[in-house]
This record gives C-alpha cells, sequence and structure tokens, in this order.
C-alpha cells in the first residue's frame, strides 16, 4: 500500500540516491585522508632518514652517529621528539638509537631487510612499541656498493589515527542524520507538492453525470500542477457541456417521440372502450398509420445523426452531375408541391460534376425542397437555382413562405429546433432535417446558410465543391464534420 | 359535465375528445394558450384539461392567470414533461392533478371521475338522491330496483343534477354544464331532454325527484 504512493515512493527514491551520493562522497574522503596524511609521515621520515643516512656517508663526518639528536637539531633546527631512531650495523646489530626510544629497539622485518640488501627503502606499520602503531622506513646506507648501515626512523600514527577516527565518528553521526532529516523533509516537500494532485482527485472523485460545476481551485502558480488543474477544470467544462448536449438531446428525442406514442395509444385505447362501425376502425388505423410512419421517419434521421456523430456515415462519393440531380429532385418536388398549387421554378445554366455521394446529396435537396413547400402557403412559389461562383457550386432554394425571424436563424440547423412545433409536426417533420442537410453539405466540403425576413420568405444558400479538374475520383472516404 | 381540453396536438385533442364524449361530457377544445385562458373565462368548466408546452401562452402561464382570475375551476396538467420539478411546479401553482403523457385513457378518465368527484365533495363514485342512484364509472342508473336505461344525453342531464341536488338549475346553467359550444340557445333541446328524463326516472313512482321551478328552471330534490 505504501509503495502505491507516489510520495513515499518519491521520498525513497531521493534517500536512496542521497544514501548513495553520501555514502561515496564519505568514502572517498577518508580514504583520501588517509592517503595523504600517510603520505605526509612517509615524507617527513624518509627525508629524516635520508639526512642521517646522507651524514653517514659524507666521509667527513664518519661515526656521526654518536650524536644522532644534536645532528638532527643541527639539520631540522628542532629535536623530532616524536621520532624514534635507530640505526644498524651491516650485521643487523643495533648500533646507535635516539634517547625517546630508551631501551626499546625498532623491529625489523625480514622483508624489510631483503629490500635494503638491494638498496631499495622500505616503508611498513608496525604495533611493535606501545599503544599506537608506529609507521617506521629502514634506509640501507651504501658505500661502494656494500650496506655499511641501516637507518630506520619511525614517528607513531596516533595523531593520525585519531584523525581518522574522529572523522568516522563524524561521518557515522551526520550521515544518517542527514539522510534522516532529507527523508522528512522530503516527504514534505513531495506532499507540498502532490497536494494539489489530492484535490484534483477529491474533485474528480465529485464529479459525476449530474454534477458537471465542481471545479479545481486554480493557485496564481502557473506550474505544472496548476496547468494540470486547469487542464482538468476545461476538461470538466467540455464533459458537462457534452453531457448538457446529450441530456437536451435525449430529452428532445423522447419528447419527439412522446407525441405520436401519445397519439397512438390513445386512439387505440378509445377505439377499444366500445364497439365501432367498420369506417371507424380504418380510420383509426389510418391515424395509427401516419403516426407510426411519423415516428420511423424520427428514428431514421435520429440513427443517421447518430452514426454521423460516431464518424460512421460513409460517403459513398462518385462522380454526380448536381444538375441533373437538381432536375430530378424538381420534377420530384413538383408533384408534392401540386397538392398545396405551389409552383417550382427552376434555373440552371450550369454543367459541371462534383464528387459526392449520390443518394445523401438527393437527400439534401429533398429535404431542403421539401421544407420550403412546408412553410410556403398554398399558391405559394418557389424558386431552385444553381450557378457557379468562384469556382464552386452555388444552389439556393428560395421561397415566398412565412420566414423565420432573426432571433430562430441561428438556430435553424440546430437538432430538434422548431421555431412552430405544432405545425412543424402537422407538416410531418422530424425536426433533424435542417440538421441532416448541413451534415451532408458539410461532409461534402461545403457551407450551407440562410437569408430570411418574416413573411418574405426565406433562402438557403449551399455551396458544393466542383469536381477537381482533372477528373480525378477518389475512393470511397469518411469525412465527417466538425461540430 | 362540461370539460375543456387545451392541448395545441390536433390528434391527441381529438381522442381525448371523442374518448371523453362517449363518457357522457361536453368536451371544448383550445389549440394554443389565449384560446384556451379565454374560453376559460368565459365558460363555467367543470374541468379543464392542460397541456403545458403551448402555442402563443404558455400552459403554466394559461394556469396562473386562470387562478389570479379567481377561478377555482379544477385543472389537471396533461403534458410530455415528467420531471419530478416540472410536476411540482405544476402542482403548485395550482392544478389539481398532474398526468404525463403517453397515458392511459382509463386512468385519464378515472382521474376526471375523481376530481369532478372531489369538486362535489362526493366520496365515491356513485351518486344518489332517495331512491335513485347513479355510478359515473359504470354508467348505471338504478330506481330502487329497476335499472334505467339512458341515452348519453339524458345520463349527462341526469348526472349534473345529482351533483347539484336542491339547487335550482337555470336553463343557462344547464346548457353550460351540459352542452358544448355548439348548443343553439334558441331552441328548447333542455326542456325536452328534461321530459325525457322524467318518464324514464320518475313515471310509476310515487316520489317525483325531478321538479319544475316556475320562471326558473328545473331541481332535484328527495322532498315532495
Amino acid at each position: 500500500m505504501i509503495f502505491g504512493n507516489i510520495r513515499f515512493k518519491l521520498t525513497l527514491w531521493y534517500i536512496i540516491i542521497l544514501g548513495i551520493v553520501l555514502t561515496s562522497f564519505s568514502t572517498f574522503l577518508y580514504l583520501t585522508l588517509t592517503r595523504s596524511l600517510y603520505k605526509g609521515i612517509d615524507t617527513k621520515i624518509r627525508s629524516i632518514a635520508e639526512v642521517i643516512a646522507s651524514s653517514s656517508t659524507n666521509p667527513y663526518s664518519q661515526y656521526s652517529f654518536s650524536n644522532l639528536d644534536r645532528m638532527l637539531k643541527e639539520s631540522f633546527g628542532v629535536k623530532p621528539l616524536t621520532k624514534f631512531i635507530q640505526v644498524l650495523d651491516e650485521s643487523g646489530e643495533v648500533g646507535r638509537k635516539s634517547d625517546n626510544l630508551r631501551q626499546f629497539q625498532l623491529p625489523i622485518s625480514i622483508r624489510a631487510l631483503k629490500n635494503a640488501s638491494q638498496g631499495k627503502l622500505t616503508f611498513e606499520t608496525t604495533k611493535a612499541l606501545g599503544e599506537y602503531p608506529l609507521r617506521m622506513v629502514t634506509v640501507p646506507v651504501i658505500r661502494r656498493r656494500h650496506i655499511i648501515n641501516i637507518v630506520q626512523v619511525a614517528t607513531s600514527l596516533e595523531e593520525v589515527e585519531e584523525v581518522l577516527k574522529t572523522l568516522l565518528l563524524i561521518l557515522w553521526i551526520t550521515v544518517p542524520s542527514v539522510l534522516l532529516v532529507a527523508s522528512l523533509g522530503g516527504l514534505f516537500l513531495a506532499n507540498k507538492a502532490l497536494r494539489p494532485v489530492d484535490e484534483i482527485t477529491k474533485t474528480a472523485r465529485m464529479i459525476t453525470s449530474k454534477s458537471f460545476n465542481q471545479r479545481i481551485k486554480l493557485r496564481k502558480t502557473r506550474d505544472e500542477i496548476g496547468r494540470l488543474a486547469e487542464t482538468f477544470n476545461d476538461m470538466i467544462s467540455r464533459l458537462g457541456r457534452s453531457f448538457k448536449q446529450i441530456r437536451q438531446f435525449t430529452a428532445d428525442a423522447s419528447h419527439e417521440l412522446r407525441t405520436p406514442l401519445t397519439i397512438l395509444k390513445g386512439e387505440i385505447e378509445v377505439g377499444l372502450r366500445r364497439r365501432r362501425r367498420p369506417e371507424e376502425y380504418k380510420e383509426i388505423l389510418a391515424s395509427n398509420l401516419e403516426e407510426v410512419n411519423h415516428m420511423s421517419q424520427i428514428v431514421d434521421d435520429l440513427l443517421f445523426l447518430s452514426k454521423a456523430d460516431m464518424g460512421e456515415a460513409h460517403l459513398e462519393k462518385h462522380r454526380v452531375n448536381l444538375a441533373k440531380l437538381v432536375s430530378e429532385v424538381h420534377a420530384q418536388a413538383q408533384t408534392i408541391a401540386m397538392t398545396k398549387d405551389i409552383r417550382i421554378h427552376i434555373s440552371k445554366d450550369v454543367d459541371g460534376v462534383m464528387i459526392g455521394d449520390r443518394l445523401k446529396l438527393r437527400q439534401l435537396l429533398l429535404n431542403l425542397v421539401d421544407n420550403g413547400i412546408k412553410y410556403t402557403p398554398e399558391g405559394g412559389e418557389m424558386r431552385i437555382s444553381l450557378e457557379k461562383d468562384d469556382g464552386r457550386f452555388k444552389l439556393r432554394i428560395i421561397d415566398n413562405g412565412i420566414g423565420i425571424a432573426p432571433e430562430d436563424q441561428a438556430h435553424i440547423f440546430d437538432r430538434f429546433f422548431r421555431v412552430d412545433k405544432a405545425r412543424s409536426r402537422e407538416a410531418g417533420g422530424s425536426g433533424l432535417g435542417l440538421s441532416i442537410c448541413k451534415w451532408i453539405v458539410e461532409a461534402h466540403g461545403g457551407e450551407i446558410t440562410v437569408e430570411s425576413d418574416l413573411g418574405t420568405g426565406s433562402i438557403f444558400t449551399v455551396t458544393l465543391p466542383l469536381a477537381p479538374p482533372d477528373g480525378g475520383m477518389t475512393a470511397t472516404e469518411t469525412s465527417p464534420p466538425k461540430g | 359535465m362540461r370539460i375543456l381540453v387545451v392541448e395545441d396536438e390536433k390528434k391527441v385533442a381529438s381522442f381525448i375528445k371523442k374518448g371523453l364524449q362517449e363518457e357522457h361530457y361536453a368536451v371544448d377544445i383550445a389549440y394554443d394558450g389565449e384560446e384556451g385562458l379565454a374560453l376559460a373565462q368565459i365558460n363555467e368548466y367543470d374541468l379543464i384539461l392542460l397541456d403545458i408546452m403551448l402555442p402563443k401562452l404558455d400552459g403554466m402561464e394559461v394556469l396562473r392567470r386562470i387562478r389570479r382570475n379567481g377561478f377555482g375551476v379544477p385543472i389537471l396538467i396533461l403534458t410530455a414533461k415528467d420531471s419530478v420539478e416540472d410536476i411540482v411546479t405544476g402542482l403548485d401553482t395550482g392544478s389539481d392533478d398532474y398526468l404525463t403523457k403517453p397515458f392511459s385513457f382509463a386512468e385519464l378518465v378515472a382521474r376526471v371521475r375523481a376530481l369532478l368527484r372531489r369538486k362535489a365533495k362526493e366520496k365515491t363514485d356513485i351518486l344518489t338522491i332517495g331512491d335513485l342512484s347513479l355510478s359515473t364509472s359504470t354508467h348505471r342508473v338504478k330506481r330502487g330496483t329497476r335499472e334505467i336505461e339512458l341515452t348519453p344525453k339524458e345520463y349527462a342531464l341526469l348526472e349534473y343534477f345529482m351533483r347539484n341536488p336542491n339547487r335550482i338549475l337555470t336553463r343557462a346553467l344547464i346548457t353550460e354544464h351540459v352542452w358544448d359550444y355548439h348548443f343553439d340557445p334558441e331552441t328548447n333541446v333542455i326542456d325536452v331532454y328534461v321530459n325525457y328524463l322524467r318518464k324514464k326516472i320518475d313515471q310509476g313512482f310515487e316520489k317525483k325527484l325531478i321538479h319544475t321551478i316556475r320562471g326558473s328552471g328545473y331541481m332535484m330534490k328527495d322532498e315532495p
């Protein structure tokens, strides 16, 4: 559980890394200091030994070993109290030694003797005398290729040992304390850094499909967490908006289906309450059929739009002769318009093809013309015009119907938006026709707009791209419009 | 009993009217809020069925104005709006009942009966005066042990009489509550129907229940 917690993980990593760094540093410090202290001592005792050796090799001062202490004082200015000196003759017998050795003598190892016989000097650490080990150098005095004497100089390692011991003690105390303090600090920092994350988690938990008003309190700093919180808030808003849209859409769709259902249920129930004449049953069934058709229309349109929303509506792209398609739709629409004594004029002076889905383009044209017929009073007139404008098809469907109020024009392509609910239902619309038109136009890379004046009529303008001049035909593809 | 249906959806209004008429109610229809409000204020209805989403004037506004102008007529809201908030608002604004679409017609009729009963402070669906009884749900009428067959109009007239016993009912009142607005007040149809009803209910019984009040109208009472 504790390792599922990022602040502990962070702290743990931090401590491990800091521990490694501190330990390596301490080891390095300890070893370097040890080496440099030993080197210093070695240099000192060696120089003393060499001075003694050279004085013995000097022909003018033969047997000057007789008073080592005096000689040292002359050579180094002070009498080195802490240095033990001992001179051996060629047979290994102890000759002269410094006063501070008193009755003791410095040991000589076989290795040192061997080295000396080869004319080399030897450094050793020995435990021979006293509590602290001694550092000792053994230097042969050679004259005419013969060892005549061996000079040994030793000094106590007490100070070095003390220094190293103290250092070790300091390191043993400080490294763990530093680690402890650092881990507490690290935990604190991790906590501080991650507290906003906890807040985000808390907020995220509180969000359900019904509560999109929760927001993370933004701090002033624009750091990573600040940006995360901002992004998160943004996401909540977007989710909230789309949930609201879906809810609205579902409510609208269910309401839209509820009216025909109410009629079906009511008419059938009332019809069944008593025995009726066949004509009455016929009337009820005809009315029921009308409602069922209306419901199928709504369901079809809903299905189309939901497929379109999910990017599953495909355009079967082929070369389409738009002028020809307009003529076909015109012919079909005229028979519908005739029942309302509406005349549909057509003006098309263009030729040319576009790449598109023939069925969907046909649906687009029919929807628009049908829409015009619905809102044009009996005996009215309509016009379909197709022209080329700026390298694009410009299709206009003009009616002299009731028109659309300016405040409604912005919503006319919204799903289930109705300027006049009763009129539109009587006309058999699903409330989705223009939304579908907009989708089809945009899927073909075009645009649809409306201009209208109340009482004067409306003009729906559709622009669609022409086919590229080389006549190239792209394969079937999906291109859902944005928005 | 006369009922006003305010409903913009023509087919819904039409089947409600048909069904209620077959239950012997007189039914008027208004297709928008303004028309509904006007009819509710001109005529004395026993019950109003009101849709909420109406053109011209919203149903809630119609309800508010009817209540503000002091009309206590029972109002049943009949709408597709089915959220709890909508129902609460509807009832709090002054409606007596709330039914969501799609609804069962049998339930609608039962609620209509209940509301009319409540208005008359009755507890069951059986109205009685003396040994005459009428069931508003089954439409069966009995005098003593004898079952009486009535035409729809006669039934509607009798129901109105029985809901308002010991009260002088003028021809104008009877017109308002039993006939819909297609009725021509210049005719003597009411007297004709009252006479039909008398023949079926009082003929052959010693105690007469329907009395003529000279110069005013009729009254139903148990005492001689």
